[in-house]
C-alpha cells in the first residue's frame, strides 16, 4: 500500500469571524497533486496549515506521516516551499541565498554551495546566480524560489502560484521544471493555482477547494473522463423538430436563448445523438460536448466564491 | 545546450544537528552587519581603545615597581618626583592585593562603562540587520518553512547581537586585561588581577544579554529599518538625558534609562565602594587625595540602586519578549 503525504481530519482554521478553512478531510498519496480554486479559497491556508506557519484552529493534519505541530523541524527538514510572494533575504546574491537556505534545512556548507549551484542550474539560472536578489526580475525571483525549495531534496514540495507574474514562456518553463519533479525524480509535488491550465498541464492528483471546503479530490484522469452526458446543438433552422424528437426518446432538452439546443442524452459518449441528428437528415453547424467534471466543478468553485463575495 | 549535467541530483548526506543551523543564523546575521563600511570601522576603533587600554595598564604596572622605565623617564623631569615614585612603589610591591587588584578593578569599571557606550551605538546600527530586514522582506516565511523553529531563529538573532558585542565591547576589553598583564612586570599580576577580570566578565555577560535582547525587541518592533534606529537611539539619548535630571525630581524615572540601570549594576557587580575605601584607608599620599571625594558621590558608589536596576531591566526584557513573541511570526 503506497504511503500517504497528506492527511487531514476536520482540518480548520478560523481567521477572526471567518472561516478559511472548513472542516478538511483528505488521504493523498504520493504524486503531482493540483489545489485548484478561486482566489481566497483556502489553498494557501491549507499549505500554510500543513507547513505550520500557520496554527491549526481544529482538527489535525499530518504530513508524511507525522504529526504536524508535534513534530515541526523535522517535517520541515523533508519538505520545500516556495511561498507565493517574494520574501528573500535582502542583500543576498541568488547563490548565497540558496546555500543559505540549504544550511538552514542542516546541509554541510560545501554540500550546501555544491547543491545551490546544481539547483540553480536545474532552475535554469545562468550569471545572474551572482548578482543581488534585490535586482532580479519576477520570473528570476520565481526560479529562485523554487531553487531554494528543493535544495535540500526534499521528499514533497508545496508551490504556492509558482507562475504568479510570469510570460507564457517563463509559465511553460517553470511549469515544466515543477512537471519533472515528479514525473522524472520522484519527489511529490502540490501545486497551488487558481488557473486550471497550470494544474492540468503537469497535475495527476486534483483537489478542487472553495471557501475553506473541498468539492472534488480525484485524479485528472477521472474527472476529465467524468461527463453529465449533456451537449449543446447548434443548428441554423428546425429546432422544433429537433426537440421533439429528442423527447420522443425522453431526453430531456431545452432550447436556450442563444438558439442552442441543450439535450441531456445521459450517455458516456456523443454517438447517440449524432445518431440521431443522422436520422433527422440535420446537419448541425456545431456540436459542444459538457464540460467534463474537472471544469464543471471548477466552475461551481468559482460561483461559490462569487456568491460569497 | 548545457556543457555539464543540470539534472536534479538527489542527497543523501548527513544533516547537520540542530545548533549548527542556529550557529548558520547568528553568522549570516553577523555576517550582514559587518557588511557596513562604517560598522566595520568601528570594531577596528575599539580594538585601537584596546590597544590604548593596554598601554595604560602597562603604564600604571610600570608604576608598580621601582627602576621601572617610567620611574626612570620621571627622573629625568624632576628628582623629587623620582624619589617620591621610588618610595610609593616600594609600598605597593609589598601590597600587592591592593595596588594591582584594586587599581585594575577601578580601571575595568571604567574601561566597562565607557566602551559599553560605543557597543550600545553599534549596536544600534546593527538593529535593522538582526530582524526588522526580515521582517520587511517577509523571509521569515522562508526561515519558517526551513528545519528551523522560531526559537532557533530568536536564537540565533541573540548570538549575533551578542557575538556583535563581543566583538566591540568584552573582547576589546578582556584582550587589554590579557595584553597588560603579559606587558606587566611580573607574572604575579595575572593572579592579583583576576577579581577585575571575573567582575568584567559577570558585568559583560548580565548587560550583553540584556543588551542583546533589547536590541531584538527594538528591532522587531517595526519593518523600517529607519523607526527601529531610531527608536534604539532615541530610547538610549532620552534616558541619558532623563536619567541625572530624574535624580532631583523622580529618581524611579531613572531607570528608564537602560544605560543607567548598566552603571547600577556595574557598581553592584564590581563593588567600587569598597575598594575605594581600601585606597582611601591603606595607599599613602593617593588615600588623601581620596578622602577629597564628596560624601554624596561615596554614597552612591557604595550603595547603588541595585534592586531598581535589576527590577527595570527585568521588565524591559518582558517587554522585548513581548514584542517578539507578537511581532515575530510567519503571518
Amino acid at each position: 500500500m503506497v504511503p500517504l503525504v497528506i492527511e487531514t481530519q476536520g482540518l480548520s482554521k478560523v481567521f477572526g469571524s471567518q472561516r478559511a478553512l472548513d472542516g478538511v478531510d483528505l488521504k493523498v498519496g504520493p504524486g503531482s497533486i493540483g489545489l485548484l480554486g478561486p482566489n481566497g479559497a483556502g489553498k494557501s491556508t491549507f499549505m500554510k496549515c500543513l507547513l505550520q506557519l500557520l496554527p491549526i484552529t481544529s482538527g489535525s493534519a499530518k504530513l508524511l506521516g507525522r504529526e504536524v505541530g508535534l513534530e515541526g523541524r523535522e517535517i520541515r527538514k523533508r519538505v520545500g516551499y516556495t511561498p507565493e510572494q517574494d520574501c528573500h533575504i535582502p542583500g543576498m546574491v541568488g547563490c548565497e541565498y540558496v546555500t543559505y537556505c540549504a544550511q538552514l534545512c542542516g546541509l554541510p556548507f560545501r554540500a550546501a554551495r555544491q547543491r545551490a549551484h546544481e539547483l540553480l542550474d536545474f532552475a535554469g539560472m545562468g550569471q545572474e546566480r551572482y548578482r543581488k536578489i534585490d535586482t532580479y526580475s519576477t520570473g528570476m525571483k520565481q526560479r529562485l524560489k523554487l531553487a531554494q525549495a528543493i535544495v535540500h531534496d526534499p521528499e514533497i514540495v508545496f508551490l504556492d502560484e509558482p507562475t504568479n507574474g510570469l510570460d507564457p514562456k517563463g509559465q511553460k518553463q517553470i511549469l515544466e521544471l515543477v512537471h519533472s519533479l515528479w514525473h522524472t525524480y520522484k519527489i511529490t509535488v502540490v501545486v497551488s493555482s487558481h488557473l486550471l491550465n497550470d494544474v492540468d498541464q503537469i497535475c495527476e492528483q486534483i483537489i478542487i477547494i472553495a471557501r475553506g471546503r473541498v468539492l472534488v479530490h480525484d485524479t485528472l484522469e477521472n474527472l476529465k473522463a467524468r461527463r453529465r452526458g449533456a451537449a449543446e446543438v447548434v443548428v441554423a433552422e428546425r429546432h422544433q423538430e429537433l426537440r421533439a424528437a429528442c423527447e420522443q426518446r425522453l431526453w430531456p432538452c431545452e432550447v436556450l436563448p442563444n438558439g442552442h439546443v441543450k439535450v441531456e442524452h445521459r450517455c458516456d459518449s456523443l454517438n447517440p445523438l449524432l445518431n440521431l441528428l443522422h436520422e433527422l437528415k440535420l446537419a448541425p453547424l456545431e456540436l459542444i460536448p459538457s464540460p467534463n467534471a474537472l471544469e464543471e466543478t471548477f466552475v461551481q468553485a468559482l460561483e461559490i466564491s462569487h456568491a460569497a463575495a | 545546450m548545457p556543457l555539464h549535467d543540470i539534472s536534479y541530483k538527489h542527497w543523501d548526506g548527513v544533516h547537520l544537528g540542530l545548533w549548527s543551523r542556529r550557529l548558520v543564523i547568528a553568522r549570516n546575521s553577523l555576517t550582514a552587519c559587518l557588511r557596513n563600511r562604517w560598522m566595520r570601522h568601528l570594531v577596528v576603533l575599539c580594538w585601537v581603545a584596546a590597544l590604548g587600554m593596554t598601554a595604560l595598564l602597562f603604564m600604571i604596572g610600570q608604576l608598580l615597581v621601582a627602576d621601572s622605565i617610567v620611574v626612570r623617564w620621571v627622573g629625568n623631569f624632576n628628582p623629587g618626583l623620582q624619589t617620591f615614585a621610588r618610595m610609593l612603589t616600594t609600598w605597593l610591591e609589598q601590597h600587592p592585593e591592593i595596588s594591582v587588584s584594586t587599581t585594575q578593578n577601578l580601571l575595568f569599571y571604567f574601561f566597562g562603562i565607557y566602551q559599553i557606550r560605543v557597543a550600545i551605538f553599534a549596536l544600534g546600527m546593527a538593529i535593522p540587520m538582526l530582524i526588522t530586514r526580515d521582517l520587511a522582506s517577509n523571509a521569515i516565511i522562508i526561515y519558517s518553512s526551513k528545519a528551523v523553529s522560531r526559537g532557533d531563529y530568536l536564537l540565533g538573532k541573540f548570538a549575533a547581537a551578542f557575538g556583535l558585542l563581543i566583538l566591540t565591547w568584552l573582547g576589546p576589553i578582556c584582550a587589554a586585561w590579557f595584553m597588560g598583564n603579559l606587558l606587566a612586570p611580573d607574572w604575579r599580576f595575572f593572579w592579583h588581577s583576576r577579581a577585575a577580570l571575573g567582575h568584567m566578565l559577570v558585568f559583560g555577560l548580565i548587560a550583553m544579554t540584556i543588551l542583546s535582547l533589547l536590541a531584538m525587541g527594538v528591532s522587531a518592533c517595526a519593518s523600517k529599518e529607519k523607526s527601529t534606529t531610531g527608536l534604539w537611539y532615541t530610547w538610549w539619548i532620552v534616558g541619558g538625558v532623563v536619567a541625572p535630571i530624574a535624580l532631583h525630581t523622580q529618581p524611579w524615572l531613572r531607570h528608564l534609562s537602560f544605560n543607567f540601570n548598566f552603571e547600577q549594576i556595574a557598581l553592584g557587580v564590581f563593588r567600587l565602594g569598597d575598594d575605594l575605601n581600601t585606597a582611601r584607608e591603606n595607599i599613602p599620599v593617593f588615600g588623601d587625595m581620596l578622602r577629597q571625594i564628596r560624601p554624596q558621590t561615596m554614597e552612591a558608589l557604595t550603595s547603588p540602586a541595585l534592586a531598581g536596576a535589576v527590577i527595570a531591566s527585568l521588565l524591559m526584557i518582558a517587554a522585548a519578549i513581548l514584542v517578539l513573541h507578537k511581532r515575530v511570526r510567519p503571518e
